[in-house]
This record gives C-alpha cells, sequence and structure tokens, in this order.
C-alpha cells in the first residue's frame, strides 16, 4: 500500500500545483494583476522588516527579488516594471541609510544600483522562461490534439480494415462457390450432353435407312443443337477459367506473337485473300497464354468479319504509348457495327449478328476484355457498319517489373 | 490400320464409370472395334477397389491385374482421385496403366492425377465421333499395342 501511496501523493500534489499555476497564468484583469505586483512587493518588504526585527539582516535582496520573480512569472511584464520599481524604492526607504528616506548617500549607490540591475535581470529572464513555457504549452496542446486526431483516424483505418476484411472472406467465399459451380458444370452439364449427342447418334445410324427425311432433318438438328451447346458450355467454362487462373507475366515480344498468330489463321483461311499489315509492336508486360489469346480473339474476329470482303485489309499496330501504358489496336474493312451498341460488345455470349451471317458464340470479345482487365488495361472500339471496326487495348510497358 | 486383335493377346479393360449411359456408349464405342470380350464394369469407387483387391463380390476372381484401367473422376462412395491415389501407393496395383476419362478438363484435376501417377488423362468429347474415336484409340492402344506389365490379365 505504501508503495502505492508514495506515487500517488506526489501525483495529487503536482496537479493541484499545475491547477494553480493555470488558474493563476489566466489573471487577465490589470486591477488583479497590477494589484499582484504591488501586494507581493508589499508582503516582501513587510517580511524583510520583520526578519530586521529579529536582527536578521541582508534579508530584503532575496525577499524583493523573490516578489518580483512572482509578479513576472504571473502577472506579465507591465507588473513587473512595477514591482521593480517598487522594490527599488522600498530598498531605498527602508533598507539603505539614511532609513525612512529616499535619498541616498554615496556610500550605497552602488548596491542601490546593482540591486537594481539585479532585479531588472530577474524580471527579464522570468519574462522569457515564462514566453518558452507558454510556446511549449501551445506545442504541447497541438501534439494532443495530433495524437487525439491520430487515434481518431486510426480507429478509422482499423475499422475499415474490418470491412476490408469482411469483404475479402465473403469474396473468397464467393469466388469459391464459383468455382464449385463451374466445375459441376464442366462435370454434371456436359455428360448428358454427350448422351443426347451419343444416343442421337446411334439412332442414325441404326435407323437411317427406315426413317423419312424429315425425321433424319430432326435428328440433325438436335445433334446440331447438341454440339452447340457442347461448345457454349467450354466457351463459358473457358472464359471463368481466365477470371480465376493465376497470370504469370513475363516480358512479351507482341510482334512475335502477332507474325504467329497470322501465320496460324492464313493457314485456316485458305484461298482468301486477305492483306495483313503488321505495324511496329513494342514489347509489352504479360501472361503468355493470356495474351495470345487475346491476339487469336482479335484477328480471327476480323479474318470472320470480313468474310464478305475481297481483299481483306487487316492492320494491326500500336495507337500510342506512354512511358507506362501502349495502347494497340486491331483495324479490319468488314462488316462493322452499329456504335449504339458499343457496350453490348464486350459482354458475354452478346452478339450483334444473325448466326446465319457469321458463326459464334459471343464469348471471344468477353475473354478480351477480361484478360486485358486482368493485366491493368482497358479495351474499346470504334467501328460503323460495313465501314470495318477497329479495337484498342492497353497495356503495361515492358519496363513496369523493373520498378 | 486397325490392329486386329485376332491375331494379338487383347488384355483386359477395367471401366470405373457410374453413369450408365457413358458405360453404354462406351461399351457400344468398344465394341464396334471388337474389343468389348474382355472389359470389367465397375459402378463406384469402393466396386473398382473391391475388384482390384480381389474382395467382397470379386472375392472368388483370378487375381491377376487389367491390363489397363478406365477411370471416372467423379464417383459415388469413393472419389476416382482416391481411387488413383490407393492404386499408385499399392506395390501390387500401381503397375496397371491408369487412364482417367472424365468430363472435366480443370487444370486442377489434370495436375492432380498427374502427380497422383496417372499414366494418362482423356476428356470425354462432347461429339459422339470423336467420344468413339477416344475409346477406340484408347482400347486398341492400352489393351492390344501396349504391352501391359507381368501378371495382368489376358484373353
Amino acid at each position: 500500500m505504501a508503495d502505492l501511496a508514495g506515487p500517488s501523493t506526489h501525483v495529487s500534489v503536482r496537479r493541484t500545483l499545475a491547477y494553480w499555476n493555470r488558474e493563476l497564468q489566466t489573471l487577465h484583469s490589470p486591477i488583479l494583476r497590477y494589484g499582484f505586483s504591488v501586494v507581493s512587493v508589499a508582503v516582501a518588504t513587510g517580511v524583510a522588516l520583520a526578519f530586521q526585527r529579529f536582527d536578521l539582516h541582508a534579508v530584503e535582496l532575496p525577499v524583493l527579488t523573490v516578489a518580483i520573480a512572482l509578479t513576472t512569472w504571473y502577472s506579465g511584464i507591465g507588473p513587473s516594471i512595477v514591482a521593480v520599481v517598487l522594490s527599488a524604492l522600498c530598498f531605498d526607504f527602508f533598507f539603505t541609510e539614511p532609513f525612512y528616506s529616499f535619498a541616498i548617500s554615496a556610500q550605497d549607490l552602488p548596491y542601490f544600483f546593482i540591486f537594481v540591475l539585479w532585479a531588472a535581470v530577474v524580471a527579464s529572464f522570468s519574462t522569457v522562461r515564462r514566453r518558452i513555457e507558454t510556446s511549449l504549452r501551445a506545442t504541447r496542446d497541438a501534439l494532443q490534439l495530433e495524437v487525439e486526431e491520430r487515434k481518431v483516424r486510426e480507429e478509422q483505418v482499423r475499422k475499415l480494415n474490418r470491412v476490408l476484411e469482411i469483404r475479402a472472406r465473403d469474396l473468397e467465399a464467393a469466388n469459391k462457390e464459383l468455382e464449385s459451380f463451374s466445375y459441376s458444370v464442366s462435370h454434371d452439364l456436359r455428360a448428358p450432353l454427350r448422351h443426347v449427342v451419343g444416343y442421337s447418334e446411334l439412332l442414325q445410324k441404326q435407323a437411317a435407312s427406315s426413317l423419312d427425311d424429315k425425321s433424319n432433318r430432326y435428328i440433325r438438328t438436335i445433334l446440331e443443337s447438341a454440339k452447340k451447346m457442347g461448345n457454349l458450355i467450354d466457351d463459358l467454362l473457358a472464359f471463368s477459367r481466365i477470371g480465376r487462373a493465376e497470370t504469370r507475366k513475363t516480358v512479351l515480344d507482341l510482334r512475335q506473337m502477332v507474325r504467329e498468330v497470322v501465320a496460324e489463321i492464313t493457314q485456316e483461311a485458305k484461298g482468301r485473300e486477305i492483306h495483313w499489315r503488321i505495324g511496329d509492336l513494342p514489347l509489352c508486360f504479360g501472361d503468355r497464354a493470356m495474351l495470345r489469346l487475346v491476339v487469336v480473339n482479335l484477328l480471327s474476329n476480323a479474318v470472320k468479319f470480313t468474310r464478305t470482303r475481297s481483299p481483306a485489309k487487316i492492320e494491326i499496330g500500336c495507337a500510342s504509348q506512354t512511358e507506362n501504358e501502349i495502347e494497340m489496336f486491331v483495324r479490319d474493312n468488314g462488316a462493322g457495327f452499329d456504335m449504339r451498341y458499343v457496350d453490348k460488345l464486350f459482354g458475354v455470349f452478346q452478339r450483334l449478328h444473325l448466326p446465319e451471317q457469321f458463326e459464334g458464340t459471343g464469348i471471344g470479345l468477353a475473354s478480351v476484355q477480361r484478360i486485358v482487365h486482368r493485366h491493368g488495361g482497358t479495351v474499346r472500339a470504334e467501328g460503323a457498319v460495313e465501314q470495318g471496326a477497329t479495337f484498342y487495348f492497353t497495356l503495361p510497358t515492358a519496363k513496369e517489373p523493373a520498378q | 490400320m486397325n490392329p486386329d486383335p485376332s491375331m494379338t493377346s487383347l488384355g483386359r479393360i477395367l471401366i470405373v464409370e457410374d453413369d450408365p449411359n457413358d458405360v453404354e456408349l462406351t461399351l457400344t464405342a468398344l465394341a464396334d472395334y471388337n474389343m468389348a470380350n474382355e472389359v470389367v464394369v465397375t459402378r463406384d469407387g469402393q466396386q473398382a477397389l473391391d475388384y482390384l483387391y480381389c474382395e467382397g463380390e470379386f472375392a472368388d476372381r483370378g487375381k491377376e491385374n487389367p491390363a489397363v484401367m478406365l477411370l471416372d473422376l467423379k464417383l459415388p462412395k469413393i472419389g476416382g482421385l482416391e481411387v488413383l491415389q490407393k492404386i499408385k501407393s499399392d506395390d501390387r496395383l500401381k503397375t496397371i496403366p491408369v487412364v482417367v476419362l472424365t468430363s472435366s478438363n480443370e487444370e486442377k484435376d489434370v495436375m492432380r492425377s498427374y502427380s497422383l501417377g496417372v499414366n494418362a488423362y482423356v476428356v470425354k468429347p462432347v461429339d459422339f465421333h470423336e467420344f468413339v474415336n477416344a475409346v477406340k484409340e484408347l482400347g486398341a492402344f492400352w489393351a492390344i499395342i501396349n504391352e501391359p506389365p507381368p501378371g495382368s490379365a489376358k484373353k
């Protein structure tokens, strides 16, 4: 208990002192401040006189100095000057010969001057100290305010973090759910489809000769539709895999990649006249397999939608380049599209043409957009009906990994 | 080009497949090429393991291993990956060539199967012709062309 009592009394005394210190420092009324000055000098003189009565001399100097110091401390500069003057007068009147007169003997003159000088020095030191303390206090208050603000901010950050954590968990759960969803799609949806196709083919084989043309056409339609659904499911799964797969980014030579893809596509589009123009393509930074898919999708789209043109003109180039980003474009002179529907262009399963005109599932551009987004880039398109289309996409430059 | 089964010894094929339609389509595909003679069908992972360990309903079968095993991944009771793990960690069974024949082309499944030591991984094509071709080629390769490990059942 004693251990505890010690520091706690100490603290309470310090608190009380600090309280009164503050209270007195807030003396603003001039009457009180100058009054304090007069009273403290009077009390000091009284005390010195009382000591003199008991034959204790030379007390007046320190006592008056203390009075001046206290006045400066609590009442400010004006009262301190008053205190210095009053103390000098009292010193002269009561404590220097001839006593009880303001006259000063030549012998005491140096003492008197030393006292006045001393009083002035004490007063100025006190003033300086007071000023420093005031500025320190102001700094401390500012710091305290800052600490409090920081606490508030920290609390906000903590709160935000908690929200983020919860959201991350939700997202993770949603992602898991999506994964198991697409997994079961891949397994369970394809099995019955395979059976539809398989048994229709068996039926066709078994009964083709005994069925009339109409029935045979029905079976063919069943087969075609089932196969189309198979393609849709495969595309959808591939699309969902793009969103989930980890990207393995390296520095890539786009020009080389475009040339490879062009060679591949030209092989498939034999017999068609296509004029390719491959501009200067810079190095970029990304996942090879994914970006190859972007190039394949955009170029095969260009080939597909220029089917009615002879010659078809397809141009690949770099539209603009900044320090961190390059923008590539693929331009064709094909069927184009109406700019009114540009927003639909990159949607999953969104198509702007009839299946009889141009085949496809409507997943290609959605994949392009998803891959480019995963690389931190953007996609956009420009076009006009029967005037061709231009697709733009941005990618980070090869410099990025070095940073 | 089709190898003539009558000229060579035909290995026994163990099919692990829960879906009766898939079983029928697979058997049909094999029958098209006269390879359905020595095919054992089990319908779930437990039954497949019973067959391999000669337990339960297969207690009194001959002790030979099949020349190849066509394994689906999504199976009732014991899943295909677990069956694969059991086989590949068993000294007597791990020599059996195992071909995963599944609808799943998820990278996860492919990676897991190979890391467990699968001998081949085939995704069932939706198109029937492709499916028939895949099964035919699998049967031809594993049951006829490939020389199975000693102790495998031959016709």
